[in-house]
């Protein structure tokens, strides 16, 4: 027995000079009087006290050094719990579902459920609530930041989304655009200049809401960016992409986004000025029927008027 | 023709022409083309009621005959065309239009031809002639040469065309007697042909009117008898005998047109640019074919000679309005070349697709809300999207994006469309997109519009009906009235007569006019939808043949 701790030793010692693993043929290479019999029981022996990582590459099994800071973090668990904790590194800052650390630990559901309790009172790991579906927990590494798709970015603060916040951005950008336009219109200068000091770029934008100071959050180009398309779906705002030279404040790529304020083309059409084109019985109402047009209550409302 | 469309012509005509033509009117449009016979016994009418409505209707262009189907002995069939009824509709635009173009003998020719439905020129010029006198003061009568100015400019902007003459062939059919058109049998081929196959279209004949108009005077009843019997028998021929005269919609309709597109311009843009869309429209009025998609191509240098005199601006500045305008992402205007300082055209069918796509949305804005309006908007550009994608790029919560999506859904603004992933179409394993057809929607929009329109004429009827009575005792107040003035009553008389009225019934009639009025100007401004929604998909029907 005393042998084994002893290769074990010997074991470790080259380990140690090769920080990026070693293999099976380098530790036959090094002790050649070695027994793969002996040697087993001696890798097993270190893999067991945590000392030793085994990993597994193209040409075989790989042996490294553990580092010894989460080799005494993890000097209580046992191997199960090692390898769920491994599984929820390897998932990065997107965490990952304690179904899918099922799947790849093949360990019961129980049995994972107590290993990760444990690993959270140890403060190893975290349990994150998911915005796109808030039953849902993620687990990650309790240091890590949680990654944008899980928090929803900006726009969420606690799983919620905030549509007070989007709105009030969304009046200020068009209220800024707006009276952008009507400076350069009211300037009387030749149509030419007038439109191309009516847009402003993206950048100028995001200075301003920036400088607004109405965020608590930082807010980057991109996110005002995304508000300003809502402001385009409104119909409130056009856009149109200029080529901008490199270095020039704002650009991405080579180009530059503009926005600016316009009216609608038409007034609201004639069916919507009527009842009839507004009305959520539409369908139902016909002549001689409970609804029809000669007791339509939102007729008569409407005739008083 | 659809359960709306009926609908509504039946209402349109039951307004003007009365019950029986309606029946019969509404009959051929559910039935197609139907020979006489069938007609009678269909409807169950007497022989020459039935004879006398489609007189009526074929007077006012609203039903057309050829001959049977059946081969060259079978007997005429008419057939009623829905699209014409319809235009009843829009005849107060067509007035307004004419007098704000040719002034009040405009307005006044426009309205005797629509009442009439064809009419030749002298009869027309005489008519017109005696309602602007009666209007005028004492000792004052308008020339006949006047009015006649005004119909050939009319004639000259092709706002009045000819009625297509039709061909006599050998037999002489029994059909009505049709007083628009030479009595004969109809043509032997089965296609309409249409007015502008005529070359003589457009020519003003030559015709001696000299005189002015008569007034006449209430108080010259018996020598007004006299006079209406003389001017039947009245032998004076004008030298324009069978050429019978119509309104040409679709010229007006081409007008209402670019008045939408120049006053969309202006609204996005600023007035000079509308002023130049203006000008560039006026030139190609004539030149281009209704059913075009863009205009022809003018250069910026006959555009700028043909501007109007007030707007002086520079050349340079004209060049840069008209980039401007090529640049916009509405695309109302193209360049086409670069010959004659640059060769420009208007995207008829371009900016037609834009007026109906804002009216879609200005519906949808109206009715759901502007945030489904941006879910809408969003699905326009974007064409097809996720259910999750919508909620990030329209920046609305899951919960209410999803709540507006199946809401426009349900009334078939919006529609989705399955992509499987399997064979099997496991929903699980299937992409939903959601996507928004402008065209099948246009139409839906349409038939709304019809049945809209229906409803507010059933009201309106629905109303008078209510208050016959007392519309009845106000009528014969005011006959009183009229007789004891004309004789000569005191005026206690008159107050006394006055007040039998009394102040809740005026109050009542008061706002029973105040009803009819909202409903009738009402009518208008759906029409203008109507209008505008018809325009897009018959040009996107042109367009893509």
């Amino acid at each position: 027995v005393t042998e084994i701790r002893i290769y074990s030793f010997m074991i470790k010692e080259l380990c140690q000079q090769f920080p990026q693993g070693i293999t099976d043929q380098v530790i036959q290479n090094d002790m050649p009087h070695l027994e793969p019999q002996q040697r087993a029981m001696a890798i097993n022996k270190l893999l067991s006290l945590g000392q030793l990582d085994l990993l597994r590459n193209s040409a075989g099994l790989l042996y490294r050094m553990k580092d010894t800071q989460t080799a005494s973090k993890m000097k209580g668990s046992d191997n199960q719990e090692k390898l769920v904790y491994q599984i929820i590194e390897d998932a990065g800052n997107k965490g990952i579902w304690s179904r899918e650390i099922r799947f790849k630990s093949n360990l019961p559901l129980t049995e994972i459920n107590k290993i990760l309790k444990n690993l959270e009172s140890k403060k190893l790991i975290k349990a994150v609530k998911s915005v796109a579906a808030s039953k849902k927990k993620v687990y990650m590494l309790y240091n890590l930041q949680p990654d944008r798709s899980v928090t929803g970015g900006a726009w969420y603060s606690d799983q919620d989304f905030e549509s007070e916040f989007v709105e009030v951005l969304n009046q200020q950008c068009f209220k800024f655009l707006q009276s952008k336009a009507e400076a350069a219109r009211d300037s009387k200068q030749s149509p030419m200049v007038q439109r191309n000091s009516s847009f402003a770029t993206s950048h100028e934008v995001w200075k301003y809401i920036c400088e607004l100071g109405i965020s608590k959050v930082d807010l980057s180009m991109d996110d005002i960016e995304t508000i300003l398309n809502t402001l385009i779906y409104d119909g409130k705002v056009e856009m149109t992409v200029i080529a901008a030279k490199e270095g020039t404040v704002g650009s991405v790529d080579g180009q530059m986004k503009l926005y600016r304020g316009v009216n609608a083309i038409i007034q609201p059409t004639g069916l919507v000025k009527v009842p009839c084109g507004l009305c959520p019985v539409f369908d139902d109402c016909h002549e001689g029927g409970e609804i029809s047009p000669s007791n339509c209550i939102y007729m008569a409302e409407w005739l008083d008027f | 023709m659809t359960a709306q469309e009926v609908r509504l012509c039946g209402l349109l005509l039951q307004e003007h022409f009365g019950d029986v033509v309606e029946k019969v009117g509404t009959h051929l449009l559910r039935n197609g083309a139907q020979h006489l016979r069938a007609i009678v016994q269909e409807t169950g009418t007497p022989m020459d009621l039935v004879k006398k409505s489609l007189c009526v209707l074929i007077q006012h262009g609203a039903c057309a005959f050829s001959s049977g189907r059946k081969g060259p002995g079978s007997p005429v069939e008419y057939q009623a065309s829905f699209e014409r009824i319809l235009r009843i509709l829009r005849y107060p635009r067509y007035i307004y239009t004419a007098k704000t173009l040719y002034g009040d003998t405009g307005e006044l020719i426009i309205e005797e031809l629509l009442q009439r439905g064809h009419m030749t020129m002298s009869s027309t010029v005489k008519t017109v002639a005696d309602r602007l006198t009666l209007n005028m003061e004492e000792g004052h009568s308008m020339e006949y040469s006047e009015v006649s100015n005004t119909f050939s400019k009319l004639v000259e902007t092709h706002f009045l065309q000819r009625c297509p003459p039709v061909e006599v062939a050998g037999k002489a059919v029994s059909a009505t007697p049709d007083p628009a058109t030479t009595p004969g049998a109809p043509a032997n081929n089965t296609t309409p042909s249409t007015p502008e196959s005529f070359a003589d279209c457009y020519k003003v004949p030559h015709v001696t009117l000299i005189g002015r108009g008569k007034r006449r005077n209430s108080s010259e009843d018996g020598e007004d008898q006299r006079n209406a019997k003389r001017a039947k028998e009245d032998p004076e021929t004008h030298g324009d005998e069978g050429i019978y005269w119509q309104v040409n919609f679709e010229r007006f309709h081409l007008h209402f047109r670019d008045q939408a597109i120049i006053s969309a311009v202006a609204n996005k843009l600023d007035q000079t640019s509308s002023e130049i869309v203006r000008t560039m429209l006026r030139m190609s009025e004539v030149t281009t074919p209704p059913i075009a998609t863009c205009t022809q191509a003018l250069s910026a240098n006959e555009i700028f000679r043909s501007l109007p005199p007030n707007y002086n601006i520079s050349r340079p500045i004209l060049d840069q309005y008209l980039t401007l305008l090529v640049d916009d992402p509405m695309e109302f205007v193209g360049k086409s070349g670069d010959s004659g300082g640059g060769m420009y055209v208007v995207n008829l069918h371009r900016a037609l697709a834009n007026l109906a796509r804002a009216t879609l949305e200005s519906v949808v804005q109206e009715r759901f809300g502007s945030r489904s309006a941006r879910i809408f908007r969003l699905l326009l550009r974007k064409r097809h999207l996720e259910q999750k994608q919508v909620e990030d790029f329209a920046m609305i919560p899951a919960k209410e994006a999803k709540d507006m999506l199946y809401t426009l859904l349900s009334e078939n603004l919006v529609q989705l469309q399955e992509i499987p992933k399997t064979p099997d179409h496991a929903p699980s394993r299937t992409f939903y997109l959601y996507t928004v057809n402008q065209l099948p929607t246009a139409r839906m929009l349409l038939q709304n519009c019809f049945k809209t329109v229906a409803n507010l004429i059933e009201r309106r009827l629905f109303e008078t009906k209510e208050s016959k009575r007392l519309l009845e005792k106000s009528q014969r107040i005011e006959a009183i009235l009229a007789s004891l003035q004309a004789s000569g009553a005191e005026p206690e008389q008159l107050t006394e007569v006055e007040e039998m009225i009394t102040p809740p019934e005026k109050q009542q009639l008061e706002s029973l006019r105040h009803h009819i009025n909202k409903l009738d100007s009402a009518e208008n401004q759906v029409d203008e939808t109507i209008f505008l929604l018809e325009s897009y998909i018959k040009s996107t029907a042109t367009a893509t043949r």
